[in-house]
């Protein structure tokens, strides 16, 4: 009974989560100066590329559960695989609407198949597939190892999708934070506001983590309890 | 045997998948064609919807409010084509900015149902007076 309560500090967590995502919408919304070119529809940028940064962390996070299950075969790491992957597609969706949001008033149409938008389409439709999978298979073992083979297939997408505007011509805006050191293209003023933002979709993703796999376990152990007591009570699945 | 024959079924979803993966994408990976590219072989695209990408020539912008009649020529720098499009520009649309236009060649005119805007990665505050950069614009579509 007291181990479904939810700990204090979780709470917490997730309080102040919120009281942050109020703070990056207030910087995105006020203090943000607007851009040269797309004047105050920059602001719509902080949501979309924060978050589709945190899609990319809760595919990692998800493939390295699943692949730590594949290794080891426990538990444990199956149920923070799936509560990454759930993250996962929950920002992916985000991705996509705040990136629909955006590009139509900018680049003037809400979706094109460019490589950078295909690869991203490709994205969603794993991780929902990575679902279908999971319900269609009954053996939790084999469910965790399927499953875990998907997301590795995810991960291994990722570069591509990541450097897709560098790589092909498209539509959607090339990177303007280069990892490898030649240099950044946006002002230190919008870079500031991007990172506070990408903190706080950092935390907002840790809190359903955590959240999840507290779920997760919760619901492992009673369906250990229920497979101990037997086909007494539900039915049994042959 | 269960084994290898769900293997072998395995094996082959995943490579008609990867299959229509790779077309959708081939076609994806040119998503416009620079009017030079169209220039050296303006056969090939005969008759043909394409998107036509390149920065908006300098001067080149008239918009006939009343018949709603866009025309500019679209450039890289090597060659230039004229673009007419029925309808007003979008709102990024500017001389000097990158846009792709989709629709089809009719004798050495492109005629255009939509204009997108493919704008840089560059990203500043206005200050006023300040010119906008060119080069990176144009970078932005090699």
């Amino acid at each position: 009974m007291n181990r479904a309560k939810r700990p204090l500090w979780l709470s917490g967590l997730g309080l102040a989560t919120l009281l942050l995502f109020g703070t990056g919408a207030v910087l995105a919304l006020t203090v943000s100066p607007p851009d040269v070119n797309q004047g105050e529809l920059i602001r719509i940028m902080y949501a979309h590329v924060s978050v589709a940064w945190v899609c990319f962390l809760a595919v990692g996070i998800s493939a390295l559960f699943g692949g730590l299950y594949l290794w080891r075969g426990r538990a444990g790491h199956d149920a923070w695989a799936v509560a990454s992957a759930e993250g996962a597609l929950l920002f992916a969706a985000l991705t996509i609407v705040g990136g629909m949001t955006y590009s139509k008033p900018t680049l003037g149409v809400y979706w094109t198949w460019d490589a950078k938008l295909t690869l991203t389409a490709l994205l969603l439709a794993l991780l929902v597939g990575y679902f279908i999978v999971r319900a269609l298979i009954d053996d939790r073992e084999r469910q965790g190892r399927v499953s875990a083979v998907i997301m590795l297939v995810v991960l291994a997408s990722l570069p591509f999708n990541y450097l897709a505007a560098e790589w092909f011509r498209t539509l959607h805006p090339a990177k303007s934070i280069n990892l490898d050191g030649s240099g950044v293209t946006m002002e230190p003023a919008f870079v500031r506001i991007l990172l506070f933002n990408t903190a706080v979709a950092v935390l907002a993703f840790s809190y359903f983590l955590l959240e999840r796999v507290r779920l997760g376990r919760l619901e492992s152990a009673r369906q250990d309890e229920a497979e101990r007591e037997g086909p007494a009570g539900e039915a049994v699945h042959v | 045997m269960r084994r290898l024959a769900y293997g072998l079924i395995g094996v082959v979803v995943l490579a008609a998948a990867g299959f229509m993966i790779f077309r959708a994408l081939s076609d994806s990976l040119v998503y416009f064609v620079l009017p030079n590219e169209y220039a050296r072989d303006p056969g090939e695209y005969a008759d043909r919807r394409l998107r036509l990408g390149g920065i908006v020539e300098e001067g080149s912008v008239a918009f006939d409010s009343d018949r709603l009649q866009l025309t500019f020529l679209v450039t890289d720098s090597i060659e230039s084509f004229e673009v007419q499009h029925r309808g007003s520009p979008p709102d990024l649309f500017k001389e000097n900015g990158g846009v792709v236009v989709e629709g089809r060649f009719k004798g050495g005119i492109f005629v255009s149902d939509n204009v997108l805007v493919k704008h840089s990665e560059v990203y500043q505050a206005p200050e006023p007076g300040e010119p906008i950069d060119v080069e990176a614009l144009k970078n932005s579509l090699q």
